[in-house]
């Protein structure tokens, strides 16, 4: 950099403690670099250039201070256990975080709350009993990036600062699916204690490669395509409109999650066998809470609109609805490097999945 | 039916609505994606490249079978299904029911999502809403497009 002279300037402030004018000149972080705006603004990937855009595999510090920077080397370690960039990297993840801040939307004021028609009382109670269980595991998304992000390495900053986004998402969806529970005269339903096992499996996840495997692989990914179905389930525009939006953002959610543990098997193989193991035990509760008495039999009237036509309808196209689910989720497996065409607990068989199908999909 | 669906111009056209009411796409937000429409038909498909910056259609051409893979995901389906989805967006001013390209391409049965790039089929759930409200577009298109 350039020195800036700092003869004259005064060495003590007004209060009398000593002044440090070290920023002025001879630090030895990059100076002048001036990224260039792209046409929508100063983005996160237009700033990741010279040393500012390099993440380091394995940082110096376990400090906050922000990569870059010119660090005292007596800076304090916070603590931080995940400190590899493995650890919690994916590749897309700047594009992803701007992707999430241009792609924000409100629940309260987005969504046409009171176009929201009368519904026969079986299609109430089903999209209630629906909406309740979405409010309660959508949280889990919320709630494990939260354990897990103040012990990631702050040189990480931008998957951090993603998930910071995933969070606010996810309180969105607990916020929109209450308010529908709501909104038409309705209420909260069942609460059954099989989905809150499942979503203890997450949160108690030993490591946050099991527990991106768990959340953002097969959980999310599982929420995904139930979000995709909204549009099928959906007795008005209203809640349409509602599944749509949120399935965007479930959508980047399940984005990073899958390129990340690309990323983490990429760069250290072994962790493959972990994400194995915990996928081992979460499909099998995950098979549970997908089958569950309240959570699926609703889905299935709100497929058949209403209970008249529920065994000959709803039933029938939910279970080609739970196989494209089991699909989509073992091609994502496939695209993020941990194959489980060989190890599933998922019962292909009884499902009709063609592993061929799969294989051939993602070649 | 004034109008024929299995032509550049149309998307073309399709492009110029969206570039000319960017306030339609601004709720939903920045979108960066290429697609790219296979429609299959007696005499040659046509397949259309679509791409999209911020809140516009920068790009729209015909593409090569070769040059599909360079979208981030291919949307492929018979001409008639292509159709029935663009009939019922001109009659009622949006995609309705089982019509709208995400539920065509869950259900597979007529349209199909594919991609060989695992970052580049995420797109199509991460924008679909932008997607949908540009297909959604030939409901606002005046007249018959000219098939150049």
């Amino acid at each position: 950099m350039t020195d800036v002279g700092i003869e004259g300037l005064p060495t003590h402030s007004l209060l009398g403690q000593p002044l440090d004018w070290a920023w002025l000149q001879g630090v030895e972080s990059e100076w002048g670099i001036q990224p260039k705006p792209s046409p929508r603004g100063l983005t996160m990937l237009d700033i990741a250039v010279g040393s500012y855009g390099e993440v380091p595999d394995r940082p110096r510090y376990r400090s906050m201070a922000p990569r870059g920077a010119d660090i005292d080397g007596d800076t304090p370690d916070m603590g931080y256990i995940l400190n590899r960039k493995s650890d919690v990297w994916a590749d897309n993840v700047r594009e992803l975080y701007e992707e999430a801040v241009a792609r924000q939307w409100s629940a309260t004021r987005d969504i046409p709350w009171t176009e929201l028609p009368e519904l026969p009382s079986d299609l109430e109670h089903a999209m209630c009993q629906v909406c309740t269980t979405l409010t309660e595991i959508e949280m889990i998304a919320s709630d494990l990036p939260a354990k897990w992000m103040w012990r990631m390495n702050h040189d990480f900053l931008e998957a951090k600062m993603f998930l910071c986004t995933q969070i606010m998402d996810e309180a969105r969806h607990a916020e929109v699916f209450r308010k529908r529970a709501l909104a038409n005269g309705g209420g909260l339903l069942k609460s059954r204690a099989g989905q809150e096992s499942l979503l203890r499996t997450i949160l108690e996840a030993r490591t946050y490669t099991q527990a991106t495997a768990l959340l953002h692989l097969l959980g999310e990914g599982f929420i995904l395509d139930i979000f995709r179905m909204g549009e099928l389930i959906s007795p008005s525009p209203v809640e349409k409109k509602m599944f749509r939006m949120a399935m965007q953002d479930e959508a980047r959610h399940v984005a990073y999650g899958t390129m990340h543990l690309r990323y983490a098997i990429e760069h250290d193989p072994d962790v493959a066998e972990e994400i194995h193991e915990a996928l081992d035990h979460g499909e099998v509760v995950l098979t549970d809470f997908g089958t569950n008495a309240d959570f699926g039999s609703a889905l299935a009237v709100l497929l058949a609109g209403g209970t008249d036509d529920v065994e000959t309808k709803g039933f029938p196209l939910q279970f080609e609805l739970t196989k494209r689910q089991m699909t989509s989720y073992l091609a994502r497996c496939e695209r993020a490097g941990v194959s489980r065409l060989e190890r599933t607990k998922i019962p292909l068989d009884l499902l009709g999945i063609d592993v061929s199908t799969i294989k051939g999909a993602v070649a | 039916m004034s109008e024929r669906f299995d032509s550049v111009a149309f998307f073309s056209a399709l492009a110029s609505e969206m570039n000319a009411h960017p306030e339609r796409f601004t709720i939903l937000g920045d979108a960066d994606m290429s697609a790219a429409i296979v429609m299959r038909r007696a005499g040659g498909d046509l397949r259309v490249g679509l791409r999209f910056e911020g809140l516009s259609c920068v790009e729209v051409g015909e593409v090569s079978s070769e040059e599909l893979g360079h979208a981030d995901y291919q949307l492929v389906g018979d001409l008639d299904a292509w159709d029935e989805m663009f009939d019922d967006i001109v009659a009622n001013g949006a995609a309705t029911g089982r019509l709208t390209i995400n539920s065509l391409a869950l259900l597979g049965e007529r349209i199909v999502v594919a991609g060989d790039d695992p970052m580049g089929l995420d797109k199509f759930s991460r924008f679909n809403q932008t997607l949908q409200e540009f297909l959604d577009g030939a409901s606002r298109l005046r007249g018959p497009v000219t098939v150049g």
